[in-house]
């Protein structure tokens, strides 16, 4: 069940610079994993589990949940900064929808590195794109890294 | 011509006001479920020590759990669902034209990870309503904010959040 990921911290701020890219995270929602991610945030919309009714709204398909598009790049970013580092700020929005079936890719890179309040911050562009390079949910955030120094 | 508003008293009188709602305790369950789903096998939601060791110091919910949740509770009965599945029936008529809703996305503030055991409430404020035209017709944005507490009435995470009705 658990990754064998060590408890050491694997990234610090010394490791990041403006440009510096974010390792991408591939994700493949099916009608599964959307019937799931509604049941587990209690979320009856029909749009998410109900094909037939997500085509009466102008749908293809059962349509990927905005907070799930959210929580895919909340996962890169964790990922990415490891267990001593921290996120401080987040934010997405939900510009194209995903659709059960789509190949999702989350990506980032760092915009700007800095020191504020005593912490060692980086502040990055993140998006979500679909199989086609289409962004889905474009967003930001800011982490704090460990110092080497 | 004129657009139809699609903000009715209604929907207008929920600016400003400020509701609470009791998440109750937030379950290492509740947790790991939520993670496991996301397919996001952190061992920071999943191994106790592991977590231990880092400065974490225990498992600690994905940063954006409480925020994805629709509706903590029970919430309303089958019959009570909106067509959509998504709202009341009875509002139905509230929110005049405006039919579809979309999650628009989330500006989030962590300022403490949220442990299982902790009983969490929000405090939820409308802060506007405002109808804009779009490609395919009017829309409202809705930007609601939200304060998560912990039982210790330490703020965890706020939210700013944006719904699209149209």
């Amino acid at each position: 069940m658990t990754q064998a990921a060590p408890p050491q911290q694997r990234l610090f701020i010394e490791d990041v610079r403006e440009g510096t890219e974010i390792p991408p995270l591939t994700k493949h929602p099916t009608p599964v994993t959307l019937f799931r991610y509604s049941a587990v945030t209690w979320n009856a919309h029909r749009i998410h589990y109900d094909r037939e009714y997500a085509q009466t709204e102008g749908h293809a398909d059962v349509l990927v949940q905005g907070h799930l598009h959210g929580a895919y790049l909340v996962q890169m970013l964790m990922d990415w900064i490891g267990p001593r580092g921290l996120l401080k700020k987040f934010g997405w929005s939900n510009r194209r929808p995903g659709f059960a079936g789509d190949t999702l890719t989350c990506r980032g890179r760092v915009t700007r590195v800095y020191e504020a309040r005593g912490e060692h911050l980086a502040d990055c562009e993140i998006w979500e794109e679909n199989q086609r390079g289409e962004v889905c949910a474009p967003g930001t955030a800011t982490v704090a890294l460990p110092s080497r120094g | 011509m004129t657009t139809p508003s699609l903000i009715t008293d209604e929907l207008r009188a929920q600016i400003g006001v400020e509701q609470e709602t009791l998440l109750g305790e937030i379950t290492l369950l509740d947790i790991q479920r939520y993670a496991l789903t996301v397919g996001d096998l952190n061992p920071l939601y999943f191994d106790e020590a592991y977590a231990k060791q880092t400065p974490y110091g225990g498992i600690v919910a994905p940063p954006n759990y409480l925020t994805a949740v629709i509706t903590w509770g029970v919430g309303p009965q089958e019959g009570e669902l909106s067509r959509d599945g998504l709202g009341l029936r009875r509002n139905e008529q509230a929110e005049g034209n405006a039919r579809r809703r979309m999650a628009g996305g989330q500006e989030l503030e962590f300022h403490q990870p949220v442990r299982p055991g902790d009983v969490v409430r929000c405090l939820t404020r409308t802060e506007s309503m405002e109808q804009r035209e779009g490609r395919s017709g009017p829309f409202v944005l809705i930007i609601t904010e939200q304060r998560y507490v912990n039982q210790r009435d330490e703020l965890l995470v706020t939210c700013r959040q944006t719904a699209i009705m149209r």
